[in-house]
């Protein structure tokens, strides 16, 4: 008769086998979550100063030292000369409606506000223009005019994407840390359970590496089922809640709410998330079994 | 290749259970250890497969002082040592082949190496149909011969065996007992540690060291079966 495959040294625990997956699989899919957050607020906030930063605002303020026309004509002949330029277009009134129209309604509201005239200016990307001097050049020029940089509102929103990122790690962060503190309780526990079984193996001339190795092969692989249980729910979660975003039921939060994961390539990211969870599970489990062990006689 | 010198034990702070422990076993050579329960045999068996350390005195094995000995180098010389447990302690989720060939899984050696060898061992003390079983489904005498062949498989220096022939019946026993004359022999030396008069009267030649109130006083096993006959 021949005798079958080696089992591993430490026993398959059911219950608390069952238990450690259920954790594993939560924490691998809020860290699934959080990482998509990651990943979107930095994509967002590239996206937000790279609009920002690629353009400039002309506000042309009535005076009466020069007319609409001629401001509006003088502004476009500097602004057009000036190095580091793509284009320049004054918004019609038509458009700067629409663009006050989410604060202000609808309806010819401009035409009973003093508001400014708006030059659009586009920069040539990867040549940098030199602001100050435009700025100068058109107060000095043109009555009225005034050049909007954007640099307050793209440093506000720099300032927001980072502290958001932020946040977003050090949530991942602590689901590591609460991964580990959980895998080194399981570890100390199952050590505990089968004190005999690693008293024997000890006895007969095993190394603490060869304990660690067969622990942390059995924890290695609980870290990976947990983790890709933990992948499969976020990512019908995501894709969920993309579609709910999309539907036509939801068009204020399919315009205004970024999604929790807006790009293909992030999916490739939250892949990484399961194998992370069973090197977390593994060397978490090896450190603490060497520990131990090394109190032993 | 054993030697311990005034050795002393205790557990914690509690009493001196081994005391002026000092006796010398030289390869090849075939001993008995004998003495009422509670005497300390299991504790000196303890100290000798360096499970414990003694609160006094100093012990030497294969020529290392064991105090000076650095912890990761106790594996190497817990191998030349194969140790039938009273309590068998057996691995009860691993089968009787997998709990057999644990030494030598220990080892590192692959399967292929040993099978045929466990497989031929554990024929030999009547277990050979029994390759699969579970611990849970052996008889105490089964076990006992399975953790036999755990402590033999590996072929030790030193082999040390608790009460080996404590459950099993008068054949086995016998069986057993051939087992271990056959790898003294080959050149492994043996302490067993006993109450059975059967092994005593078939080996009325072996030195015999007998523990009392955790003291080892020594002598020929026939001196002793003599005392005891007169006692009766």
């Amino acid at each position: 008769m021949n005798p079958k495959a080696q089992t591993g040294l430490m026993p398959a625990d059911s219950a608390s086998g069952a238990t450690l997956h259920t954790i594993v699989a939560v924490m691998s899919f809020l860290a699934c979550l959080a990482l998509g957050g990651v990943l979107t607020l930095g994509r967002l906030a590239s996206q937000w100063t790279d609009g920002l930063s690629s353009s400039v605002t002309v506000q042309l303020m009535p005076s009466a030292q020069i007319s609409p026309e001629d401001q509006v004509k003088e502004s476009l002949r500097l602004v057009n000369q000036w190095p580091g330029v793509f284009s320049a277009k004054a918004l019609s009134r038509s458009e700067a409606n629409a663009l006050l129209e989410p604060w202000l309604g609808k309806g010819n509201v401009l035409d009973d506000l003093p508001a400014p005239q708006l030059i659009e200016v586009t920069l040539k990307p990867g040549e940098p223009a030199e602001l100050e001097g435009l700025a100068k050049a058109l107060a000095d020029s043109v009555p009225g005019a005034q050049l909007d940089d954007h640099k307050r509102w793209n440093a506000e929103l720099a300032g927001f994407a980072t502290s958001s990122t932020a946040i977003g790690w050090s949530v991942l962060l602590l689901i590591a840390l609460a991964t580990l503190a959980i895998i080194i309780f399981a570890t100390q526990a199952g050590l505990r359970t089968h004190r005999e079984i690693v008293e024997v193996v000890h006895m007969i001339g095993a190394r603490d590496v060869f304990i660690a190795n067969e622990i942390q092969s059995h924890f290695l692989w609980l870290g990976l089922r947990g983790g890709f249980i933990g992948l499969f729910i976020a990512i019908v979660t995501l894709l969920g809640s993309s579609m709910f975003m999309d539907s036509r039921e939801t068009p204020v939060a399919a315009q205004y709410l970024p999604q929790l994961v807006s790009s293909p390539l992030h999916y490739v990211w939250l892949v990484l998330v399961p194998g992370v969870m069973g090197v977390i599970a593994m060397l978490t489990a090896r450190f603490t079994v060497l520990r131990v062990l090394g109190r032993m006689q | 290749m054993v030697r311990f010198e005034n050795v002393g034990m205790r557990y914690g702070l509690g009493p001196e259970i081994l005391r002026d422990i000092s006796f010398s076993l030289e390869k090849g050579s075939f001993h008995l250890l004998s003495g009422p329960s509670g005497a300390g045999k299991t504790s000196l068996l303890k100290l000798i497969y360096l499970a414990e350390r003694p609160s006094r005195g100093a012990i030497s094995m294969f020529g290392r002082d064991i105090a000076t000995t650095p912890r990761d180098e106790l594996p190497a010389l817990r191998r030349r040592i194969g140790v039938v447990f009273q309590d068998f302690r057996l691995l009860e989720h691993l089968t009787v082949f997998e709990n057999v060939s644990l030494p030598r899984r220990v080892m590192g050696e692959f399967e292929g190496h040993y099978r045929a060898e466990v497989e031929e061992l554990l024929q030999w003390v009547g277990l050979g149909n029994r390759l699969n079983a579970k611990p849970a489904t052996l008889s105490g005498g089964e076990k006992q011969r399975v953790a036999i062949a755990r402590a033999v498989v590996a072929k030790p220096e030193l082999l040390l065996a608790d009460e080996p022939t404590g459950n099993v019946d008068p054949e086995i026993g016998a069986r057993i007992i051939r087992l271990f004359i056959e790898l003294n022999r080959l050149g492994t030396c043996v302490l067993i540690a006993t109450h059975d008069q059967r092994i005593m009267e078939r080996l009325p030649a072996t030195r015999l060291y007998k523990l009392t109130e955790g003291r080892l006083t020594s002598g020929q096993v026939s001196d002793h079966l003599i005392t005891e006959a007169k006692r009766a």
